[in-house]
């Protein structure tokens, strides 16, 4: 049996915060199993279980980024990810498609109501319609620039393109998601004095 | 937010400042324009919020992938230790000559597979950071490099239609025809570049014209283009040809 050593609290916002793609591992292996087991005692499948883990990180990775998590008292953000996971389940539950089905649960893992999850679930959209704007080739530069914090001079020999392309091509993609950002506030584009 | 155009410059010292990258000087400057601009507070406020939606966008992948790969991980652990896993090895073992027999009906024929050891896509031309004149032109050429051939193809064939004389715009349409392994296409646009003595691309057309050849099996039209004393690409092709003959 593998026994994972606590990973502290601060070190888990930090690393989410930098879009340390190791933190998504060690969240995954240290807390899924506990989540699965949930949704496979409320009827669920190994897949759901993985979709409510990914809805539960998404949630918690932008309301880290936005400075509305702390760790809890142990320092860890196990128990807020399985709140979070446990209360889309149990909204799945309970919706029509399953209302035939017996939730079982535990007392001790009450649901809890996570303060403002709709207003979260409305900011994902919003952010989710903004980067629709974006076709393959602006996500290739951008999700390095900004995501993995690649230097232009990495970027470039990825792509095997030079360095100048690249930050052409990073300010038309940005400017691309700015026009997105205005349809979906309704500003009127027709004044584009320049 | 402003209506107007943010040009790159303004972008970048928002982007500076954002993330984090800008000298103390020129930060506490800015910071002392943000509090009298409201203009700039929104266009601050936009490019946070932008740059969070491609983090999010990404970070969507990512954990994509991680639940992806350890899941996969999960259901092996899981049929090793199912009652039928002895027999996988039988199952591996008949996915293996089939794989076999698949590849010896599909495997490339000796010309595909000379195309493929020589062929290198042209690495086409710079895009210049304030290319304001021609933006047609150098989308399609951002699309080439970064490998997206029908696009820059489509964009190049509209201008062509403009400026059919264009041999700049013969040659990059040739070459991303090829990049998208439609040799039939490249063939006339290349053969038309590469008998013009005036053109800067003409030795750099007949090379992919011989490659095309070469890929279409048109091993007579092959041998028949001049260039086995090429400083560049002599050598090359005197070797294909000696292969081919």
């Amino acid at each position: 049996m593998v026994v994972l050593s606590p990973i502290p609290g601060s070190s888990v916002l930090d690393a989410l915060r930098r879009n340390d793609p190791s933190i998504v591992r060690s969240l995954y292996a240290r807390h899924f199993p506990i989540i699965r087991q949930f949704v496979r005692k409320n009827n669920g499948t190994l897949r759901d279980a993985q979709d409510v883990f990914q809805e539960a990180m998404t949630i918690l990775w932008l309301n880290v980024k936005e400075d509305r998590v702390k760790p809890d008292a142990q320092g860890d953000v196990g128990g807020y990810l399985y709140r979070v996971a446990k209360n889309k389940w149990l909204d799945t539950v309970r919706s029509a498609a399953h209302k035939h089905m017996r939730v079982v649960v535990d007392e001790e893992h009450a649901p809890v109501v996570l303060e403002g999850p709709d207003e979260t679930e409305g900011r994902l959209q919003r952010l989710r319609s903004i980067y629709a704007a974006l076709d393959e080739r602006c996500r290739a530069v951008l999700d390095r620039f900004y995501y993995e914090r690649q230097d232009m001079a990495t970027i470039a020999a990825s792509l095997g393109v030079e360095e100048e392309s690249v930050r052409t091509m990073k300010y038309r993609c940005m400017m691309k998601l700015r026009a997105q950002r205005r349809i979906i506030d309704g500003v009127d584009e027709t004044d584009r004095s320049a | 937010m402003s209506k107007a155009a943010l040009r790159q410059e303004r972008f970048e010292t928002i982007e500076a400042y954002l993330l984090g990258t800008m000298g103390n000087a020129e930060r506490i400057a800015f910071e002392q324009e943000l509090a009298s601009d409201e203009d700039l507070r929104a266009e601050v406020d936009a490019q946070r919020e932008n740059t969070l939606a491609v983090e999010l966008g990404a970070f969507t992948r990512t954990l994509g992938s991680v639940v992806e790969v350890e899941g996969r991980k999960e259901e092996d652990g899981w049929m090793r230790g199912s009652s039928w896993a002895p027999y996988l090895k039988y199952a591996a073992a008949v996915a293996l000559i089939m794989s076999a027999a698949l590849w010896i009906i599909g495997r490339p024929s000796a010309n595909e597979r000379l195309f493929a050891e020589h062929y290198v896509a042209d690495p086409g031309l710079p895009v210049p950071m304030s290319a304001t004149d021609d933006h047609v032109f150098q989308d399609a050429m951002v699309a080439y490099k970064l490998g997206d051939y029908a696009e820059a193809r489509a964009k190049w064939a509209g201008l062509a239609q403009e400026r059919p004389e264009s041999d700049t715009l013969r040659f990059y349409i040739a070459c991303a025809a090829l990049g998208e392994g439609d040799a039939t296409a490249a063939v006339p646009l290349l053969k038309g570049v590469g008998d013009d003595g005036r053109s800067v691309f003409a030795r750099k057309a007949r090379w992919f014209l011989f490659l095309a050849y070469v890929e279409q099996d048109a091993v007579t039209e092959a041998l028949a283009v001049p260039l086995d004393d090429d400083a560049t690409y002599g050598e090359r092709v005197r070797a294909i040809k000696a292969e081919l003959r």
